[in-house]
């Protein structure tokens, strides 16, 4: 009887990158090790770790490289979700006044920069509402799916999301391919649909609503568990019918520790007061000192 | 995965093609795709380190550890000719192993 693995493909790619991957690392350390272990840098292994997924230390074939950086941000952060429990409410609704004024302080004294629930006189209809994981967006004219991935683990991650069929609210992210840039790649990745059409007043000033929102910097924190991400809106949505009240792209939502189960939660959403474009998009950690 | 220094040289989207082609689990992808993005990263240290003296070594590591990009690739340039030519080089050999490797393995 011939036995037959289910996965030959797997197999045969795991067993030869898996010792590709050992032949690679002891030629690293033959090379370098002598002249790099003298290093005042903590040491060499710390360095690799922090800056390369490490999968000689997986258990066969889990999913250590893809959960750890959500435990990261987890673990910095839990104080934040232990100041934020008494002040959330039970149900999933708007803020009032007090409670929005109280979580402004936390959110803002915590992160170093401020978190506004108004800005020129434009608010959203809530700030605090359910998330739900969105598609990646179109970012220029010939985008694709697989264009998105900077690295294979970001594919891994973040590519069964796909891609949705239609082009953000506000269009394309870049005009072309060669005009793309850096800050138009974060922009999708770290992107924000957000109910505009509900803000009071946008139906009279559409024009001035729209160009209010279109890439507004925003905070997102999942109040759980204190994770926390910067993002942009770069769509409009959802529809009210839904039953949620924001959507966040694939790495927003894994960001914020929701990319898996249901693809959705509970969380709370501010603008940031950023007139400098000065606060980086993507997870972000309380301040030590907060 | 966070962006390494080099990302903007290296053009994986070929790879992730082929792999989607094939017939993997999320956590076989994850698993498969961590040995690439590590393998990478050895190959391309190895070949930036292989052209830096011990001390300069030493300051390269320590702009790595601070993850300033623009840091690393001005002290880069000035210590190394044709770096970015180098790396391109030393992520395309090891690239077209791997395309080899996903060609055999649609055949199993």
């Amino acid at each position: 009887m011939k036995f037959t693995s289910k996965t030959p493909h797997y197999e045969y790619l795991k067993n030869k990158w898996t010792l590709r991957h050992r032949a690679i690392q002891n030629k690293f350390w033959e090379k370098h090790g002598q002249s790099l272990k003298h290093l005042a840098l903590g040491s060499l292994g710390g360095l690799m770790l922090l800056s390369s997924p490490s999968p000689q230390q997986l258990p066969s074939h889990e999913f250590k490289v893809s959960r750890d950086d959500i435990l990261k941000g987890y673990d910095q952060n839990v104080l934040l979700a232990q100041a934020l429990s008494d002040k959330i409410p039970k149900e999933v609704r708007p803020l009032d006044s007090q409670e929005e004024r109280d979580i402004i302080n936390i959110l803002s004294r915590n992160f170093g920069f401020r978190v506004k629930s108004e800005i020129d006189n434009i608010r959203l209809n809530r700030n605090y509402g359910l998330i739900g994981g969105e598609q990646h967006l179109y970012r220029y004219p010939g985008d694709n799916l697989y264009a998105h991935a900077d690295t294979s683990s970001d594919f891994a991650k973040y590519g069964d999301a796909g891609i949705a069929p239609g082009l953000g609210a506000w269009g394309y992210f870049a005009p072309s391919k060669q005009e793309f840039s850096e800050i138009d790649k974060m922009r999708e990745r770290y992107y924000l649909a957000v109910q505009t059409f509900l803000a009071p007043g946008f139906a009279e000033n559409f024009g001035k609503f729209r160009d209010f929102f279109k890439f507004r910097k925003m905070l997102v924190v999942n109040p759980s568990t204190g994770q926390a991400v910067v993002a942009t809106v770069g769509d409009a949505g959802p529809a009210d019918w839904t039953g949620k009240h924001l959507g966040g792209s694939p790495e927003v939502m894994d960001a914020l520790g929701l990319a898996t189960g249901p693809r959705k939660g509970p969380v709370l959403y501010f603008f940031i007061d950023d007139p400098e474009d000065k606060i980086p998009l993507g997870p972000v950690k309380v301040k030590e000192e907060a | 995965m966070k962006q390494q220094f080099y990302t903007h040289l290296i053009e994986i989207e070929s790879i992730i093609i082929e792999l989607d082609k094939l017939d993997l689990s999320q956590e076989q992808k994850i698993h498969l795709t961590g040995l690439i993005d590590s393998s990478l990263h050895h190959t391309i240290l190895d070949a930036v380190l292989s052209e830096l003296s011990d001390s300069d070594k030493r300051v390269f590591l320590n702009n790595l550890k601070e993850d300033d990009h623009s840091k690393i690739w001005k002290f880069l340039n000035e210590k190394v000719d044709n770096i970015e030519e180098k790396i391109k080089k030393t992520a395309d050999d090891l690239k077209s192993e791997i395309h080899q490797d996903l060609k055999e393995a649609k055949q199993r």
